[in-house]
């Protein structure tokens, strides 16, 4: 029942998220969110943007709406956190090895991610980014 | 994962194979290690991994590079498995059907070359991705729409030569493919249709070559490997409607399919209209033990409840009509009165119009989403899919038989039935999805077995697959068994002759080359 409640409280998240819904029309949901362009330059060189990485490659699932998003918002819910600790980049107790970890391995319904998705460089920085936690 | 070799091929052959390629593109773009294996395993494998297993990986960033690497592997005699960006999930992800093969990812070949409003057409490189492709017509505030598989994760062509499916006008992907330029198995290039001359603007609009036409050869293929290609796009239409009925029953399929098919055919609808059955709203608003917590499948008492508690159809059509406003209103005036034949029930009605939001999980308007993979979650643990899509003939007598073919057989291994049907014109394609958890053994035998099941049952009857995991590949092949696998032997021929060393794709849907002739049926002995 619990889960029940949590899906609704989703739900309503988006249709928040959904600026004006025509009269009569679609039932609300969360807009496109529109990702960033990779960063330009050499994909292997350290000192790659790690918040304009993870928005490229990761906001596939991990922006708002997303499926990596939705999983997470319900889990941290579920453990008495707010719905915003569904999004990664609002998360304080990520390391950086754990973001490593989970990119490389894969997590529940996370695929691993290759290289060719994210190089080591490229991980690098999103690790340094999500993983506030050290 | 550990090191497989491919067949044949010595620990020094494979090195020198490796130095080799990193001589093209860089060492760093070799991976070869056990992490690297890994990456490119099956990741929704129903069972181990290391049952197709790639020795490597290699990401080449041009199309001089994946000719260089291919003229490499024929010296080295190590085989490749070209995959666009590896999202092939449920299929086998991008783990090669032979051990030891080494996997060409050609993910990096990620530019979109051209976006063309006025003929509504774009060209690609394999490394595209859906989302990729929509951001840029976003950008560009191009008037164009995609056509977007369930999952989007992947590569927009990669999903189209896979023959995949979506759910708009353009809905059957490889036929919206026109114009290929692919490195054959010796390391030439070649390209289709009016490419065929130098500089011909035709190339991405005319659908033949003078001559036998090659396009489709390079789907489901292992001719070649396809370095760009032509897409043609649905312009964005003025308005759209969606219009939504629940279906009641499940044996309601038939009269929706005799409804919906010949408005299909004759072009009134020119959706590829899809029908998932309650399922597909289910997974995603918890998890199965939330509504069933034992682990035999949900029974038909309980999925009468749900229905009702959770007021859903047992099947949901939500069709879609596209373009000027007074003509989408004429074609759901006789849409829906059609449909009140057999169902009094006034559907919903959702209207679009140019510069209304469009939202996020909006696929049948081309919007990109990840989100049906929530359906992992599902089962729970490291939760995985594969799907059982046969092709049947879009009448009611068809569907409802291939139907409760499908619906007994798995009922018999005591497992969930959810099931889709997406009419895409004279056929429907048929997709059962089995959901199980990749740490539960017991369970992915039953599954294994299930799916042998499915495959050999239907054949029977007279009906196969369109698109199969790397394990049935084989399996599958074998069923289409005219003048004795008349077509199998004519693709090895041909496969033998343009490719003697092998060096594309070994397997890849039960196509052998003499090379490798005996791995037919290796690695995978059906439901063990």
């Amino acid at each position: 029942m619990k889960r029940i409640v949590i899906v609704a409280a989703l739900v309503a998240m988006g249709a928040a998220a959904y600026a004006a819904p025509p009269a009569g029309g679609p039932p609300p949901m969360p807009p496109y969110m529109l990702r960033p362009l990779a960063p330009e330059g050499d994909r292997l060189k350290p000192g790659r943007d790690g918040k304009t990485v993870f928005e490229a490659q990761c906001g596939y699932c991990h922006l708002v709406g997303g499926m990596g998003t939705n999983l997470l918002t319900k889990q941290q819910m579920m453990a008495g956190n707010p719905p915003e600790k569904g999004l990664l980049s609002n998360r304080d107790d990520l390391t950086r090895d754990y973001v490593k970890a989970v990119v490389r391995m894969g997590k529940g319904a996370m695929p691993q991610q290759t290289k060719v998705d994210l190089t080591d460089a490229e991980l690098d920085a999103v690790a340094a980014y999500l993983g506030k936690a050290g | 994962m550990k090191l497989h070799l491919p067949p044949r091929v010595s620990p020094k052959q494979f090195q020198s194979a490796m130095t080799a390629f990193a001589g093209v593109v860089g060492k760093d773009w070799v991976m070869d290690s056990d992490a690297d294996r890994d990456a490119y395993a099956d990741t929704y494998a129903p069972g181990s991994t290391e049952e197709w297993p790639a020795s490597a990986a290699i990401a080449p960033a041009s199309v001089d590079e994946v000719r260089a690497i291919v003229r490499l592997a024929n010296e080295h005699k190590v085989p490749l498995w070209p995959v666009a960006r590896g999202k092939n999930l449920g299929y086998g992800t991008a783990a090669p059907r032979m051990e030891g093969t080494v996997v060409m990812d050609l993910g990096r070949m990620n530019k979109v070359l051209e976006l063309d409003s006025t003929l509504a057409y774009c060209v690609v490189e394999p490394g595209v991705g859906f989302y990729d492709l929509y951001d840029k017509i976003q950008r560009e505030k191009a008037p164009l729409w995609l056509s977007v598989p369930g999952n989007a994760w992947g590569s927009v062509l990669g999903n189209a030569l896979e023959h995949g499916i979506g759910y708009t006008s353009y809905g059957l992907h490889a036929r919206n493919l026109c114009g290929i330029e692919a490195v054959l198995p010796d390391g030439d290039l070649v390209r289709t249709g009016m490419g065929a001359m130098n500089n011909n603007p035709a190339f991405h609009l005319f659908p033949m070559s003078y001559g036998p036409t090659w396009d489709l050869a390079f789907s489901q293929s292992n001719l070649g490997i396809v370095t760009k290609a032509g897409v043609w796009l649905q312009p964005a239409p003025e308005t759209s409607l969606e219009i939504v009925w629940d279906i009641p029953k499940a044996e309601d399929i038939g009269w929706v399919i005799d409804t919906i098919t010949p408005l299909k055919i004759s072009g009134l609808i020119d959706q590829n209209v899809f029908i998932p059955s309650w399922l597909g709203k289910m997974v995603l608003k918890g998890q199965r033990k939330d509504f069933w917590d034992k682990p035999s499948a949900i029974p038909d008492w309980r999925v009468e409840e749900l229905l009702k508690e959770h007021k859903l159809g047992y099947w949901q059509v939500a069709l879609r009509l596209y373009g000027e406003e007074p003509v989408v209103k004429a074609r759901a005036e006789v849409v829906k009165a059609a449909m009140k034949r057999n169902l009094a029930a006034a559907p919903q009605e959702n209207w679009w119009r140019q510069g209304d939001p469009i939202g996020q999980y909006d696929t049948t308007m081309g919007v990109p989403s990840a989100v049906p993979l929530q359906m992992s979650d599902w089962i729970g643990g490291r939760g995985a899919h594969m799907g059982f899509s046969p092709v049947v003939p879009a009448t009611g007598k068809h569907v409802l038989d291939q139907m409760a073919r499908s619906r007994k057989i798995i009922a018999d291994f005591d497992v969930d039935f959810y099931a889709s049907f997406t009419i895409g014109g004279r056929f429907a394609n048929n997709v059962n999805m089995l959901m199980y958890d990749r740490d539960n053994a017991e369970e992915v035998t039953k599954m294994r077995k299930l799916f042998d099941a499915l495959i050999i049952e239907t054949a029977k009857a007279g009906y196969a697959e369109y698109r199969t995991h790397l394990g049935w590949m084989d399996p599958v092949m074998e069923t289409f068994d005219f003048n004795n696998h008349a077509l199998r032997r004519f693709d090895e021929k041909v496969k033998s002759a343009l490719d003697p060393n092998g060096i594309i794709a070994p397997g890849k849907q039960g196509v052998w080359p003499a090379a490798y002739a005996d791995k037919r049926g290796s690695a995978y002995k059906g439901g063990q």
